[in-house]
């Protein structure tokens, strides 16, 4: 039960005896009826006990009683009520007056009343109801007002140098604005002692300075009651209440004004939990805010900006600054908020003065207003016009990242525990934010690197995770493969290449050297040359494979080319060889005896086979020249249409030419050309056998000659199986053979004549080249340059 | 009489190895490519085929996997004449189920006793213990590479 109520009660005690002594049952039974029915609270009833008395004789009494008590209070009961029975008949006479003239002031008294305890419930129903401070105030400024019945009121509370007004009610707008700045004698004693100040007359008061009573008197004020307001946190305060006109304060108005204190001091209490709620719960969201903007940044740069920008929205404050130690100096990092241009990247020591301190001890260091604190708690940036600051350490998860996180207030302020707590949340997040985002930029470096290393190497890189699907597909691989990167990430390697590059799961590191895979790219085969990491999980499960590979089919196919050659070369060499070595050994037998024409075959053999060697071992002499570059040609003006009818008699003659047609085109004039007569024929004999060879079913060989501007042309062409378009770009190049000859091996030809015959054309300042279709025959032909008619006429005049 | 049948691209190697086996009292058969060696195989179901390997048109190689899945000449002892020396290239005849290998080139001379010993063999039933012998040469020569 609170002091007012007990107070009232104390006063209805009384009057309940008076009541019951004077009027009898029927007034002592209707206040407990009237409490029945509306539930009132004890503080109540004596107004209660009024209402059922009016219109009876005695019914005087009642508003006699609650006249009086409103005006002397509690402790002069016992006393008045033996004047009331007293005067009683005077009373009888005043109570008649009073049916008739008093009425009406009854009323107004009544309403007054209950004015008051709607101010008390309105109070009390604040202390329930957690509201802002503002609102708090305000309440309490008007409960000051109406509970006494003032006509306006203020609420000061102490500020940076003196009071402000912090809440009023009805305040004129001229005393609004003088009354913070004007708290002196005796508003400071009401303050510093914790009494109510009354001035019922405040015109002639001297306590008040002439102008504060000057500016009561223009607003129509007669009277003011300063009541002391305690605020938590030894924050004292004081609510000043003006009335119209004079007024006289009674006991129970001062009485009233000290309840109002206190309720005023709960209320604020109240508030004070509220608002420091609403702090905490503001300060959370705000870190959570900043929290997720920090984590999504991946710059470091604007992390720090995102901090100075975050910091003083979080704690109210102007400005923010990150300074990060860097060589044992703070170096400014971020600053956010007024600061000259110049304090960006400028450096301080790292000991010696305030913001220093919070990375030397690792704990928040706040300044609430540097006048106060003197030289203790310097801090360069507060040249740019700050008060207050408060700096906390940053620490990063790395040992190497450390800074200090300062906020700064153009106005002193105090830093609750709480706004210190917050802006070290801040901090944490933020060193954790710039620790990833550092980490972050470091990755990506490292990647942008390996990036560029795996795009510029000529190898073929291939990744691919645990399940076998490609995560990692190199510009070389793309190249080699034929297939883009965009084709290969995400499927197995099984389904990009049709095949798998990968080895059994069970194969050890060291059982991965060099293998050799080939795959298609078009219609090619290539060859990779394949190496083969294995990732393997704590557990030694395959967690992923690394492939590097290297298109080694040009190296395998002149590797192939070459052991072709050696073999072609050794049969090549192999069959003369039988012949010879075989006839001789028959010729040696004693115990059989040839007759001489046999004899003479046997001989004859030798001889051919002999000159066969020979050919071979000049064609590969020729090679051997071709390569070293010393191939001599002794060029002279050459008719070629007679070194292409030998040719062509010969192949003529040959067994080997037997059921083909020959066609020789030439032109009736002579066809001189600058050629060495020896190797022309060789070139044209090897064209010609290849003619033969490559038409195993017979057909007409056709050699053409003719003047072609300033070249002589000649054309071998035959109806042959023709050359695949692969094949063609390759056929002048060492040891390459054509497919068909790699199949018929009596085709045989050591892969060399054609080069040959190419090398000795360019030998001669002319070129080759080869027209074909599969199946349709081919057709080649080279040029070689025309003697001109000047030098050839001078010749033959010479 | 045994009859030879030498199937040779290289007239002058079909002469070498007829006048030489001739003198040895044999009948010599002469083919001068694998579709010629198939009929006269066929036809004349010669003791002992001499057969090259590198031939125009059909190689002597297919010539062998055809008479040797053919019940009527898969009996025929057939002796690889070839000018490839490499031990692979032997060891392909030898695994086709040719009996022996002739590399070029080779004193004729010694092919009549070799046709001779063979025929004994392969009469005596050791046409398998033949073969086992000349897998086992080859393992040799193939080790020491």
């Amino acid at each position: 039960m609170s002091a007012e109520s007990k107070a009232v009660l104390f006063n209805a005690v009384p009057l309940f005896a008076v009541a019951i002594a004077y009027l009898g049952v029927t007034a002592a039974l209707a206040p407990n009826l009237w409490r029945e029915r509306s539930r009132l609270t004890p503080n109540e009833l004596g107004l209660a006990l009024v209402f059922p008395c009016i219109g009876i004789p005695a019914a005087i009494l009642g508003a006699a009683v609650l006249e009086s008590r409103t005006a002397i209070g509690g402790h002069l009961w016992a006393t008045f009520a033996a004047s009331v029975i007293a005067f009683l008949p005077a009373l009888v006479f005043l109570s008649r007056w009073s049916e008739r003239n008093e009425l009406p002031s009854s009323f107004d008294e009544r309403s007054r009343q209950a004015g008051i305890q709607r101010v008390f419930y309105d109070i009390a129903s604040l202390l329930a109801t957690p509201i802002s401070q503002a609102e708090t105030l305000r309440a309490v400024a008007r409960a000051a007002a109406e509970a006494l019945g003032g006509a306006s009121a203020g609420l000061l509370m102490p500020a940076e140098d003196g009071f402000e007004l912090v809440a009023q009610h009805r305040l004129p707008k001229e005393i609004a604005e003088r009354l913070g700045s004007a708290v002196a004698e005796p508003l400071a004693t009401c303050v510093r002692n914790h009494v109510v100040i009354a001035a019922p007359n405040v015109a002639d008061d001297d306590r008040f300075e002439p102008q504060w009573r000057d500016m009561a008197a223009k607003a129509g004020y007669g009277a003011v009651l300063a009541v002391p307001v305690e605020a938590p946190g030894g924050r004292n305060g004081l609510a000043v209440v003006f009335f119209e006109g004079r007024r006289r304060f009674s006991d129970y108005d001062l009485e009233l004004a000290q309840n109002l204190a206190g309720t005023a001091r709960g209320a604020l209490e109240r508030s004070e939990l509220y608002e420091s709620e609403r702090r905490a719960r503001a300060l959370a969201q705000q870190l959570a805010r900043t929290g997720t903007l920090l984590t999504t940044e991946l710059d470091p740069a604007a992390v720090l900006d995102e901090i100075v920008a975050q910091a003083p929205a979080l704690l109210g404050t102007d400005a923010a600054v990150v300074r990060l130690l860097e060589d044992d100096e703070l170096v400014v990092s971020a600053a956010g908020g007024e600061f000259p241009d110049d304090l960006l990247e400028s450096r301080s020591p790292a000991t010696g003065w305030a913001a220093a301190d919070a990375i030397q001890t690792g704990t928040p260091v706040a300044v609430g207003d540097v006048d106060d604190e003197g030289p203790a708690a310097e801090d360069p940036a507060l040249a740019a016009g700050y008060r207050a600051f408060l700096a906390v350490p940053l620490v990063g998860s790395e040992a190497g990242l450390q800074g200090v996180l300062s906020v700064y207030a153009r106005r002193p302020r105090s830093w609750h525990p709480d706004e210190v707590e917050a802006l070290g949340a801040l901090a944490a997040n933020a060193s954790a934010a710039l620790a990833s985002a550092e980490l972050y930029q470091r990755v990506a470096l490292e990647k942008e690197r390996s990036v560029a290393i795996l795009a510029n190497i000529a190898d073929g890189i291939v990744a691919v995770d645990r399940e076998g699907h490609v995560v990692l597909w190199n510009d070389a691989a793309s190249r080699i493969t034929g297939v883009a990167g965009t084709d290969a990430i995400g499927r197995t390697t099984e389904r990009v290449l049709q095949r798998t590059l990968e080895s059994g799961d069970d194969a050890g590191l060291e059982g991965l050297g060099d293998r050799l895979v080939p795959i298609r790219r078009g219609d090619d085969e290539v060859w990779l040359s394949l190496t083969e990491a294995i990732m393997r999980d704590p557990a030694g499960a395959v967690s992923g494979r690394i492939f590097a590979f290297r298109d080694i089919s040009a190296e395998r196919v002149v590797e192939q080319m070459k052991s072709d050659f050696v073999t072609t070369v050794s049969h090549e060499l192999r069959t003369p060889l039988t012949s010879i070595y075989g006839f001789a050994e028959t010729l040696l037998r004693r115990d059989v005896p040839f007759e001489e024409e046999e004899r003479r075959v046997f001989l004859g053999y030798i001889a051919s086979e002999s000159e066969r060697l020979t050919r071979i071992v000049d064609q590969l002499l020729s090679v051997a020249r071709l390569d070293s570059g010393d191939l001599q040609v002794s060029v002279a003006p050459t008719d070629v249409r007679t070194v292409v009818s030998d040719v062509v008699q010969s192949a003529e003659q040959a067994p080997s030419g037997n059921g083909r047609r020959f066609v020789v085109d030439l032109p009736t004039e002579p066809l001189d050309a600058e050629a060495d007569r020896d190797k022309l024929r060789q070139i044209l004999a090897n064209l010609v056998d290849n003619a033969i060879k490559f038409s195993p079913n017979g057909g007409t060989v056709t050699v053409a000659a003719r003047a072609n501007g300033e070249v002589a042309e000649v054309r071998v062409v035959d109806e042959g199986i023709g050359i695949p378009e692969e094949e063609q770009r390759r056929i002048f190049t060492k040891f390459f053979r054509g497919d068909a000859m790699t199949r018929d091996p009596a085709t045989g030809g050591t892969g060399l004549g054609l080069f040959i015959a190419h090398g000795l054309v360019s030998a001669m300042g002319g070129r080759m080249w080869v027209d074909s279709r599969e199946g349709a025959g081919s057709s080649f032909a080279f040029e070689l340059p025309l003697v001109r008619a000047a030098a050839l006429s001078g010749k033959e005049n010479g | 009489m045994t009859t030879v049948l030498v199937v040779d691209d290289e007239a002058p190697i079909r002469l070498l190895c007829r006048v030489n086996l001739e003198a040895e009292n044999m009948t010599v058969l002469e083919a001068a490519d694998g579709d010629k060696g198939l009929e006269l195989a066929r036809a004349e179901h010669p003791d002992v085929i001499l057969l090259d390997v590198m031939m125009p048109g059909r190689s002597g190689w297919e010539v062998a996997e055809e008479l040797l899945t053919d019940e009527d000449t898969n009996g025929i002892p057939i002796i690889f004449l070839t000018a490839r020396a490499e031990v692979r290239d032997r060891a392909k005849g030898i695994d086709l189920g040719g009996v022996d290998y002739v590399t070029k080139p080779f004193n004729p001379v010694e092919l009549a006793p070799l046709v001779r010993d063979l025929v004994h063999r392969v009469e005596s039933g050791e046409r398998d213990d033949l073969r086992q012998e000349k897998v086992a040469e080859l393992r040799e020569l193939l080790e020491r590479d």
